[in-house]
């Protein structure tokens, strides 16, 4: 077998305050997929009429996309990035 | 007052006169309000995905919101296409949908499917009605959205038993999305001022911001050499010495070169796809790029802006317009090199004297552009027909010229020149379509008959998938794979079953009669025009190449077979 090579990829963590609607966490998880991250950690909080979720992303594309295309959502009130996270080794 | 009243209601607080739609089980409530209504016209189509579409090409031709309405399940999956075509290019669509009633959602109801699920995608927002007391808010809020900042399409999903609920009343909310302020130009003039090869690229953006005259006042100011997206195509205005005309994968020559040689790029409502761009390692390699749009999540995407500047466009054209009249730019030398490569450069195509030469497409098209009337719009569908319109059709307003850009939807054009002769029933509207397109809503015919509406249809005809069967000749060694069509049907006699009379020409010789023939009838008239199977669109640029890498009809299969192989 070929050896595989060790590619770290990147990990961010990103703060989302969106207001509470029909599929409002399936339209972030949408849009997180389809720009090129996958979730590695979720966390939802119910915050009044707001929902607080906590994402670990990984991924290789520049970030600064994705938190522009989830601040268009119109259900999201903030987007904010957290400090870099640990990076996390995946096999090539 | 229920909740489909409420609807009808908000459509005309809202100037919405002209809807498309099909009726169905979930939705009939609205329907039966339809019929105490007389200031909603409410036009039947034949199929959900021609409502879509036909409410795009309305939008597209007035630049107002376009409406569809359908019922629940396949009424509901039926308008995807449309939708998403819509989302694709960023057109203002309200969409309405019925749904089984609450009690049964979830249960696999007869014609349920997730609406709200499967559409995530294809939205700018969309919305699962629960209360019908929220349905007022819900009607202006999505209003207010699809036509604000960066359009788009909102779904409104609105199960049964809540439209035919009582809605309470209770003052209206008054959503406002407030446009940014038009921000410091200071930078992108000095970039411009020092630049010595600054090119104008501009693209759907323009008219979507509604701001076609500031963006021709400011082309014509700055005469900065300028090329255009197939969504942009109409922005400079036939008359714009500058005008290089469409750049991509097959753009010009001139407008290729321009953009590979200039030094600055300004890109002014355009995304940089990438069948404009090619690939991107070789796109404007010398240039730096200022990036100006309304949406910030297009900047950096793709290629990296040196300044990247959201706001609205009608006023930052305005300030840029302001600036350049006092000041004008000093780029003689580039603009005459511009021109230079026009002339050279340009898409060109002879004009056949010998009368009983087959058709080709690029001939027509010259030939239909001089004697189309100056405003007439012309939707297209996709394919080898929609990028000869491109090439060679003279637009002078982006709005005359309707084509599914980003998605790319065979079957588009024909419920868009409807949705279009709706906008404005006096004007000239042709659809130009393929024999593939055009049986993907041939439908639509009677929705034409029905409605007695003038539009000409002309039919190119190569009894294939032309664009298919060109990049399979091109590039994937001439081994051609389901692209034959040549068990059409008679077109003519298809369109005559639908009391739409017809003529068919094949020769050089008869293309002023048939053109000037449907353009002089005074009702609906379909032309089909025969061409060779073996016409293709040139220039062209391979997928994944750089558009430096043009091949033309003198460079074509051997060398570009040579080089997929090597």
């Amino acid at each position: 077998m070929t050896p595989q090579t060790e590619i770290p990829t990147p990990r961010y963590t990103l703060n989302c305050r969106m207001s509470q609607e029909a599929a409002a966490l399936e339209r972030l998880c949408q849009v997180v997929r389809i720009r090129g991250f996958r979730i590695a950690r979720m966390a939802v909080e119910t915050a009044g009429e707001h929902l607080d979720i906590a994402l670990t992303l990984e991924g290789t594309r520049p970030i600064a996309m994705l938190q522009s295309q989830l601040e268009k959502l119109h259900t999201v009130a903030e987007v904010a990035l957290g400090a870099p996270a640990v990076a996390r080794s995946r096999s090539a | 007052m229920n909740g489909a009243q409420h609807i009808l209601e908000a459509f005309h607080r809202h100037n919405i006169s002209t809807v498309f739609g099909y009726p169905g089980g979930c939705i009939m409530p609205l329907y039966d309000a339809l019929v105490d209504d007389v200031g909603v016209e409410h036009v039947l189509c034949r199929h959900e995905q021609a409502c879509a579409l036909a409410a795009d090409g309305f939008a597209r031709a007035s630049g107002k919101l376009g409406v569809c309405i359908a019922t629940s399940g396949p009424g509901a999956t039926n308008l995807i296409t449309g939708v998403a075509n819509a989302h694709r290019d960023s057109i203002p669509m309200l969409v309405i949908t019925g749904q089984v009633p609450s009690g049964l959602i979830g249960t696999d109801a007869f014609q349920e499917t997730d609406v709200l699920g499967m559409t995530l995608g294809i939205v700018k927002h969309s919305y699962l009605v629960d209360d019908a007391d929220t349905l007022p808010a819900i009607m202006e809020e999505a209003i207010a959205l699809a036509q604000s900042g960066r359009p788009g399409p909102v779904w409104i999903d609105i199960p049964k038993d809540l439209l035919l609920s009582q809605v309470a009343e209770a003052p209206l909310p008054q959503p406002e999305f407030r446009e940014p302020a038009c921000p410091d130009l200071t930078d992108a003039l000095a970039m411009l001022r020092s630049a010595r090869k600054p090119l104008l690229y501009s693209g759907g953006g323009i008219s979507l911001a509604h701001a076609e005259d500031r963006f021709r006042a400011f082309a014509e100011t700055s005469a900065l050499p300028a090329v255009v997206t197939l969504k942009g195509i109409g922005n400079p205005g036939k008359h714009n010495p500058y005008n290089l005309g469409m750049l991509g994968m097959h753009g010009s020559r001139a407008a290729n070169r321009a953009v590979d040689e200039c030094d600055l790029l300004l890109v002014i409502g355009a995304r940089l796809d990438d069948r404009a761009t090619g690939k991107l390692d070789g796109f404007a390699p010398n240039a730096k790029t200022i990036h100006i749009d309304a949406d910030a999540a297009e900047f950096n995407k793709l290629r990296p802006a040196d300044l990247a500047i959201r706001g609205d466009l009608n006023a930052i054209l305005a300030e840029l317009t302001g600036a350049l009249t006092s000041k004008p730019l000093a780029i003689r030398n580039w603009q005459q090199q511009c021109r230079t490569w026009h002339t050279t450069g340009g898409f060109q195509a002879a004009d056949n004297e010998e009368a009983l030469a087959p058709i080709t497409g690029p001939a027509f098209i010259r030939q239909l552009s001089r004697i189309a009337p100056d405003d007439t719009i012309v939707a297209c569908d996709v394919g080898q027909h929609q990028m000869w319109v491109a090439q060679h059709y003279e637009f002078d307003h982006p709005r005359h010229h309707l084509t599914s850009g980003g998605l790319g939807t065979m079957g588009f054009g024909l419920p868009a020149a409807i949705g279009a002769q709706f906008a404005d029933r006096n004007r000239m509207v042709i659809n130009v379509t393929g024999d593939g397109s055009f049986m993907m809503n041939a439908q639509e015919l009677a929705t034409i008959r029905r409605y007695n509406l003038p539009v000409k249809l002309i039919v190119l005809d190569n009894q294939c998938l032309g664009m298919v069967r060109q990049q399979q000749e091109l590039f994937y060694n001439n081994r051609e794979s389901h692209i034959n069509l040549d068990d059409n049907p008679d077109f003519v006699a298809m369109a005559r079953a639908f009391d739409i009379p017809a003529l068919h020409i094949e020769r050089t010789d008869q293309i002023r009669r048939g053109i000037e023939t449907i353009i002089a009838y005074n009702g609906p008239m379909l032309l089909h025009v025969a061409i060779s199977r073996q016409d293709n669109v040139w220039p062209i640029v391979k997928p994944g190449a750089s558009n430096r890498e043009m091949i033309d009809e003198t460079r074509r299969t051997s060398t570009a077979n040579k080089e997929q192989v090597a």
